[in-house]
């Protein structure tokens, strides 16, 4: 392309190294942040104080904090449960009703040892608190197999089917918490009942315990794929299934180990965010929210490129700027929706910049001599 | 634009110094050549020589680094093929670029200028029959482009480009879609247009007697340069083949004799069916020996697809039965058929046989990430594996900087080359190779039939699958003809007559009425 006396070129790049890739992230979320600057400007207010605001609630106050690492630890998981499966070339559209599962089977082992009655629990909570946690895990991976299984026996289409099972799960859940389901709380207000205090997730530093399960799984994860024969053998079948065919590689087992893995961490993040975050415990009646928290696993899954290491820091940022965007649009007195414009603007940017993955602009004087 | 008054032997266009570089790999160096009107000049290379590169930059849609274009003389930018369409060059791919549902007419028209809004079609089909009679085209131009034949389709892409005024026409590997017929026909077409004072530059990787029959000048590229600037009465099979590998290149392997061994696979009365639900194989019993290579010829299609791929553990067994080595796996799966030592090499390399955005090492990794002596406890031996890559290229002379290469990168006849080296260096008792020259450069070939040689020295056996009578009948012990899912007969080498085997290919003969 010409442009003045420069003519533009496009060229296309072999490789991306870490560095660069993350400066190209970084410039993404600069772009971003300028024009919903610009959004905030019409509405009357500095854009550096709205942004002031929103990172100094998210990361910088005592109350705003918290509430941005259990997010993030929740949308972390959540993006784990969408990587596996896509390393795999399968779409887990279905993190909302594997959570919500996992929600349920902790639950339902809380239930069993007498958290509802509250006379007093029969068993250490030392042994209840790991079988919540198995049964959070085991929950999600049934209903994560169901896809995985109709995947590899029958080529059914995961996408259409993870979508049903969110809408069974979402609708279980409700039949569950309100109006005289099993699980309802003593108040009639259409919630669960809360954990009895000694059930309560354990805290690390103040932190939910949970934290260093999805840090750890990070690693666990990058190394699976990097350096393991099974991680090769998911990757593979998601470059080339046909390769994968031929290499002697199942197209049964592979869709449901994915899933199978998928839903048992979609499941964790259910026992993360009802029965481990401070201040919750127990299954609430916005449950739902979550549900649709949960799809930020998968934005921030293909912005990360399915790397679980690069996952830490945008979830990290979208769990923070969903806290904080929320905040200043209360305080400041921004229009409605002033969040999701900043969230919905990020996702974007960051999208069109992987352009720069794979191509490198360069210019060059055009010589006269024409 | 085109001077009015052009005689044969002029010079059209000019290519000088044509220089283009990607990262990692120079592929055009200072290439200069001419193209005369009322000319055949072939262009004449290997796979990776930098043909394609070539071909792109004169109809534009690459731009070279360094060099230019004259076009009678006069400097010239082809800054997309809609310049180098309107300059009068016309291109005639390979892939067809044509659209299957539309009718030849159509397909004429479409882009060229006259197409606005309204199609006058009554006035292009006059035009257009003009044009078949002055170049001797029998088209149908009412006919589904779908409906047509091979053969047919190239008549109207070149229909396409002349209808566009071309004066030079490009030719992507003419003729290696084509039949034998259709073969000839093209050849008297390109005799006509010469004639007509248009110039030819058909850019050609194998099918040398094509090139010394039809043109009169040849450029040979390697590696990006230019090695021979000949005419073509000065050349011969031999010296062009030199030149574009770099060496001598012995046509006709020596056949190996080697004592067979012991049976490593029987099969008995083995029928399976294919994609559509047809009885592909039928009833088929064979065996092979230790040392011995069992050729099946055939027209793809009949049967030989199917039959790799039952062996290799990628389909279902409907009837009959497998032994290897006395055990039966009939009904083992792929894997498990792969530790027991049987080595397929697909047919196609590019979508079954390698993972295009992988490393060259996590391709190898391909046939050994099931190797218990490159993993433990499930994790992968990185080190043992770069070395096995790094052995492999340098054993191989694969054209790859290292192990971390893209797939991708690499050429048809590299790509084969690791195929080859990673199904070969597991050592297999049975290699079923599958059409493993097809689209390979003369050098590639040579190289792939003489490693199967060594195999086969090495005491394994192998199931060749092949369409090339001439591949089949030379590096072969015994051969089986196979014509919709049946052996016609297998017989030793020694006594097969070259006629009598490509009748019962086409079906034509059975063995009991050979005489």
């Amino acid at each position: 392309m010409r442009l003045g006396k420069y003519e533009i070129k496009l060229v296309p790049k072999l490789k991306v190294n870490g560095w660069e890739a993350a400066l190209i992230s970084f410039v993404a979320v600069l772009i971003a942040l300028i024009i919903v600057g610009l959004i905030i400007l019409k509405a009357g207010v500095n854009p550096l104080v709205g942004y002031k605001e929103i990172f100094a609630f998210a990361f910088g106050s005592k109350f705003g904090l918290p509430l941005t690492i259990n997010r993030s630890i929740f949308i972390l998981l959540c993006t784990f449960a969408f990587i596996i499966p896509m390393r795999a070339g399968l779409w887990n559209i279905g993190t909302a009703g594997q959570l919500y599962a996992g929600a349920l089977g902790a639950f339902a082992v809380a239930f069993a040892f007498g958290a509802k009655e509250s006379q007093g629990l029969s068993v250490s909570p030392a042994i209840i608190i790991p079988l919540m946690i198995l049964g959070a895990i085991l929950s999600g991976a049934v209903i994560g197999a169901i896809p995985g299984l109709l995947k590899g026996r029958f080529n059914t289409n995961e996408i259409v089917v993870t979508m049903m099972l969110n809408s069974i799960a979402f609708w279980f859940v409700s039949y569950m918490i309100k109006e005289g389901g099993p699980f309802m709380g003593g108040g009639g207000e259409g919630e669960g009942f809360k954990l009895l205090d000694p059930l309560f997730g354990p805290l690390v530093m103040g932190q939910p315990f949970t934290i260093i399960i999805a840090l750890l799984l990070a690693v666990v994860l990058y190394l699976l794929f990097s350096r393991t024969s099974i991680g090769y053998q998911i990757r593979t079948f998601g470059q080339n299934p046909a390769a994968a065919k031929y290499s002697g590689i199942s197209s049964y087992k592979i869709p449901l180990l994915v899933f199978i893995l998928g839903g048992l961490i979609a499941g964790f993040a259910g026992y993360h965010y009802f029965a481990a975050v401070p201040g919750v415990y127990k299954i609430t009646m916005n449950y739902g929210d979550l549900g649709d928290l949960s799809f930020y696993g998968i934005i921030c899954g293909l912005i990360s490129q399915m790397n679980p290491l690069a996952a830490i820091p945008i979830a990290l940022l979208f769990g923070g700027l969903t806290n904080g965007g929320r905040f200043v649009q209360g305080k400041l007195k921004l229009g409605f929706g002033i969040d999701y414009a900043l969230l919905g603007v990020l996702m974007i940017s960051l999208v069109a910049f992987q352009f720069f993955y794979r191509y490198r602009i360069t210019w060059e004087r055009v010589k006269e001599d024409q | 634009m085109p001077k009015e008054t052009i005689k044969s032997g002029d010079v059209i266009l000019e290519a000088r110094g044509i220089t283009k570089r990607y990262p990692g790999v120079v592929a055009n160096e200072k290439i200069d050549f001419e193209i005369r009107a009322g000319e055949v000049h072939a262009i004449l290379g290997e796979n990776g020589a930098g043909k394609t590169t070539l071909m792109n930059i004169l109809f534009g849609l690459v731009q070279p680094d360094e060099g230019d274009i004259l076009l009678h003389g006069e400097k010239v930018i082809f800054k997309s093929p809609l310049d180098a369409i309107r300059n009068g060059i016309g291109m005639v791919h390979q892939n067809r670029k044509l659209i299957p549902a539309h009718t030849v007419i159509e397909n004429i028209l479409l882009g060229h200028p006259r197409a606005g809004n309204i199609l006058d079609l009554k006035t292009t089909s006059e035009e257009i029959s003009q044009l078949c009679k002055k170049y001797g085209f029998k088209i149908d131009l009412k006919a589904k482009v779908w409906q047509l034949a091979e053969g047919e389709k190239q008549v109207v892409e070149i229909l396409k480009a002349l209808y566009r005024g071309a004066k030079i026409l490009i030719l992507d590997e003419p003729t290696s879609a084509l039949a034998p017929p259709e073969v000839e026909k093209l050849l008297e077409s390109i005799r006509i247009m010469t004639s007509q004072d248009m110039a030819l530059v058909p850019f050609i990787t194998h099918k040398l007697p094509i090139v010394l029959t039809v043109s009169n000048r040849v450029t040979v590229l390697r590696r990006g340069k230019v090695t021979a600037r000949l005419e073509t009465k000065d050349a011969s099979e031999n010296s062009l083949a030199k030149e574009m590998v770099g060496r001598e290149v012995i046509f006709r392997l020596e056949p190996v004799k080697v004592d067979l061994g012991k049976p490593i696979i029987q099969v008995e009365n083995l029928s399976a069916y294919d994609d559509k639900d047809c009885l592909a194989l039928k009833h088929l019993s064979f065996d092979i020996h230790e040392g011995e290579i069992l050729g099946i010829a055939g027209v793809s299609g009949n049967g030989q697809q199917v039959l790799a791929e039952v062996l290799a553990g990628l389909r279902s067994v409907e009837e009959g039965s497998i032994f290897l080595d006395g055990d039966d796996i009939t009904h083992s799966s792929s894997l498990v058929k792969w530790k027991k030592g049987i080595g397929y090499i697909p047919e196609n390399r590019v979508d079954v046989g390698s993972v295009a955005e992988y490393s060259l090492l996590e391709n190898v990794l391909m046939n050994y990430y099931f190797d218990g002596n490159y993993s433990r406890w499930g994790i992968l031996e990185d080190k043992k594996i770069k070395d096995l890559t790094r052995q492999i290229i340098s054993e191989y002379s694969v054209a790859a900087p290292g192990p971390e290469t893209i797939a991708k990168n690499l050429s048809g006849g590299n790509l084969q080359k690791v195929i080859l080296a990673r199904v070969l260096s597991r050592n297999p008792h049975l290699i079923i190779a599958n059409l493993p020259t097809q689209g390979l450069d003369v050098g590639a070939t040579e190289f792939v039939q003489k490693k199967l040689l060594e195999a086969k020295r090495a005491g394994a056996g192998i199931l060749l699958i092949s369409e090339d009578l001439d591949e089949i009948l030379s590096i072969s012990d015994r051969v089986a003809p196979m014509y919709e899912g049946e052996f016609m007969t297998i017989m030793s080498v020694e006594e097969a007559r070259r006629e009598d085997i490509g009748a019962m290919m086409a079906g034509l003969k059975q063995e009991a009425q050979l005489t």
